[in-house]
Parts: structure tokens; sequence; C-alpha cells
């Protein structure tokens, strides 16, 4: 009988254990001949040697002992899974964030960019009053290191009757660049702050400097 | 677990290693998304300032310095912006070695910041060093160093803007007292003396008189009171006087 021949069901039943009753001759045979051939497979089979057993469970015993005691350079080199809890990762993501602000907050440990700490007194804000003559223009806002230069910060307020534009601003002490800008568009240095510098782009900045009791301008 | 917490070690000094220039780059990248500047840009000035972080040079003057320069993009290109930030960098390199040289060990970033914007205005490495020399602190040299620029942007000469705030710290006086002296030296031009008298006096050790002493001041410029709002400086002015 080849694989692809497929014995009846009433052969099959046969095999099972059924009576033979209703079993014709054909089957009857084809039956015959399928348990012949697999009593004949059954009987090459041969039982593994005890000594096979001997080595499975000693490997198995080797292995529940855990691994040889490794160098710490094999160690390092050598891949290993891991399984990791992701709460645990994230945990750990806001210890680091946390350590790192009290690293920089840390007395000695200077990580460059805290703002100088000026006394009490000094460290209180200054209202520092800024003008401009510009009869002509709609609009005239400041912009500087006060407001990381948005020229949308501080809008200066027009006289009508004088054309001149004001606004009253709270500052640090401490040295502030600016510039006033006209309609949105032009960039001009205030003519009565203490100077005028180069802004490091071909231009000029104004500059005032800002003591605790506030400003003296020209 | 044990391996757990081998995870979160490297997570943890990964991380150190990135603070703080990267989250100062990360900062002015968003910054400047935000304000419209193109990617390449943004990236560009974030790597400046990621990388001055990395050499613990202060990234907040850089980060002022890239939102100026992208606030002023209509008369200011993008190259131009990326050039004066690397000059900038060389400038905070030169003030920290000038800090170091001074024996300063830690150097706090405010004192490079100053160090690097007085050789910006024209000061030697020898006079940034002598202005450090005569403060008591760090915070204090930062503060000289800032007067001493803005006195020389005044006109003054550096010699005399040097001496000026060496003495007043020789004499006792606070950082705050010395902020005062760029309006002290423009009361005294409003009150008609000429730069080379004024470097004169200073000389001669005379020192610049409290730009809320009378007759000091110009037109207008006085700290104004908002109502709601109250400022330290009015309250003190009218009682304050003397020089140093």
């Amino acid at each position: 009988m080849s694989g692809k021949e497929r014995l009846s069901p009433e052969a099959q039943g046969y095999l099972d254990g059924e009576p033979a009753g209703d079993i014709g001759p054909e089957d009857r045979q084809a039956a015959d001949q399928f348990e012949q051939a697999v009593q004949a497979y059954a009987g090459r089979l041969q039982t593994p040697d005890a000594s096979v057993d001997r080595a499975v469970m000693a490997a198995v015993r080797a292995e529940a002992r855990g691994p040889r005691r490794q160098s710490v350079w094999q160690w390092l080199v050598s891949p290993h899974p891991y399984s990791v809890r992701p709460a645990l990762v994230a945990a750990a993501a806001v210890a680091l964030i946390v350590l790192g602000r009290l690293l920089i907050d840390i007395p000695g440990i200077e990580f460059g960019d805290r703002p100088a700490q000026l006394a009490p007194e000094a460290q209180a804000t200054i209202l520092v009053r800024f003008e401009l003559r510009a009869p002509d223009a709609d609009r005239v806002t400041l912009a500087g290191s006060f407001n990381e230069w948005s020229p949308e910060g501080v809008e200066l307020v027009r006289n009508s009757a004088t054309g001149m534009w004001t606004a009253t601003v709270p500052l640090e002490p401490g040295q502030h660049e600016y510039l006033f800008v006209i309609d949105g568009s032009q960039w001009i240095p205030d003519p009565n702050a203490h100077a005028q510098v180069d802004d490091g782009f071909g231009q000029a900045n104004s500059v005032i400097v800002v003591g605790p009791r506030g400003v003296v301008r020209s | 677990m044990r391996h757990s917490f081998l995870v979160i070690g490297l997570v943890a000094a990964g991380g150190m290693l990135a603070s703080p220039g990267a989250a100062a780059a990360q900062d002015v990248r968003a910054q400047l998304l935000e304000r419209g500047a193109p990617a390449e840009f943004a990236d560009q000035v974030a790597a400046i300032v990621a990388n001055a972080g990395a050499e613990q040079l202060p990234t907040e003057p850089l980060v002022s310095k890239a939102l100026e320069g992208w606030a002023k993009r209509a008369r200011v290109p993008q190259g131009r912006v990326i050039t004066a930030l690397n000059q900038y960098v060389v400038r905070l390199q030169t003030g920290r070695d000038i800090a170091v040289a001074a024996g300063l060990d830690p150097v706090p970033g405010p004192v490079v910041a100053a160090a690097a914007e007085a050789v910006g205005r024209g000061m030697t490495g020898e006079q940034v060093e002598e202005v450090m020399g005569s403060a008591s602190e760090p915070q204090a040299a930062a503060t000289g160093l800032t007067v001493a620029s803005a006195l020389m942007a005044q006109g003054l000469e550096a010699e005399a803007a040097i001496r000026v705030v060496g003495d007043a710290f020789r004499r006792g006086r606070a950082p705050e007292e010395v902020l005062e002296f760029p309006s002290a030296l423009t009361g005294l031009q409003a009150q008609g003396e000429d730069m080379a008298q004024i470097a004169r006096r200073i000389m001669q050790g005379g020192g610049l008189p409290s730009p809320t002493a009378p007759g000091m001041g110009g037109r207008g410029n006085r700290p104004q009171t908002v109502p709601g709002i109250s400022g330290e400086g009015q309250k003190k002015k009218k009682g304050a006087s003397g020089g140093q």
C-alpha cells in the first residue's frame, strides 16, 4: 500500500477492533497488510542503551548546578539575556532626572549655567522705564535678553501729544541688552542706554546695567 | 533583579553624561522650532550648545544669542548666527582659561560668561585676572567684570574701569553696589564732566559717587512706580547718598 492510498472506513474500523462482519475481502486484505507493515516497522525499532540515559541525566544535573565560574572579562564580553520591568525603568528615569537636578544644586559642583547670585536686596526686581520718541511709528515693542528677544514681549504705550512711547519693565539687577522694534520690523537702539555694544552679528545692542536703586540714563 | 539594577545603573550613567548640555541643546532647539526656525538651523545651534555644555562651558549665553539671532533674522542670515555662536564659544573658552589661570576651580558659569564678555569688549587676559583678583568671591568677580565691561563700553578707558571696580571691592563694597557705577558714570556726564576728567578722578582714588547723590542723574530715567508693583529701587533712592 502506498502512502497516498487510504484505508476505507470499514477497514479502519476493523483495525480498531470492530466486528469484521460488514467488511469486504479487499478491505480486509488491505487492513491486514497495513497491520503487518506496522508490526514489521515496530520490530525494527531498538531500545536506547542505558548509557544514553546516564549521559542525559548527567547533563541535566550539571545544568541545575549553574554555569561554571567565569572571569570578569568573560562576563563582560559574553551576551546576557535581561528581563526588565518597564515600571522599574520608568521609575529609574524619574530618579535619574531628580538626581541630575540635585547634583546641579549641590554646592561645589558647577554645571555652568546658573546665573550669578546677588544678595537678597539686590535680587529684588527693579522697575525700569524705557522711552523712545517715535511720532511716526504705529507700534513700538521692546526685545532683549530679559524676554528672550521676543519682539512681541513688551509693548510700549504711545503719548499722542508728544510722540513718546514708554514702558515700565520689572528687571533683575544686572546687565541687560535690548533694542526697540518699530512696527515689527525696524530694530533700533535706545539713545538713552548706558552704552551701545557689538551684538556679534555686525549690528549694535543697547546696554543698561540695573543696580539695586534703579537706572540713571542720559 | 540583579540585572535590572545593572540596566538602571547604565541608564543613570548615560543620563548623567548627557546632562546638562544636552538638555540645553534640546531646549534651544525646541524654542527655535517653536519660533519657526528651520530644523537644519535649529540642529546646528543645538549641536553648538551641546558641545559647549560637554566642555562645561555656560550654555545660557549661547542660547540667548541664538534666540537673538533668530529674532533678528530679517537682517541677520542664519549662517551669520552660526558663525557668531562659534565665535562666542571661543570667547567662553578663553574666559574659562583665564579664570582657571586666576585660580578658580571649578569656574562658575557666570564668571566664564562675564570674562568672555570682558574679552569681547577689549579687556586683556591680565586685566580680567586683575578684576577677578580684587573680588572676594566668584560671584563678585562676575559682577565686577560685567560692570568694568559696561564702563568701558560707556567710554571709560580700561585702566580706569578696572581701577574703580577693584578699589570698590578692596574697600569692602558689595557687588550690588558696584552695579550702580554705570548709572553713576552717566550721572557725572549729565553734570557736564567728560570721560577724561572722570578717569583722572578715578585714578587719583576718587571713585564714583552714588547715582542717587544730589545733582546726579539725567532726565526721566529713575525707576518708576507702577500701581500694584513695588520696586525696591524707589524706596531706597531718596534715603541713599554718598560716594564710596
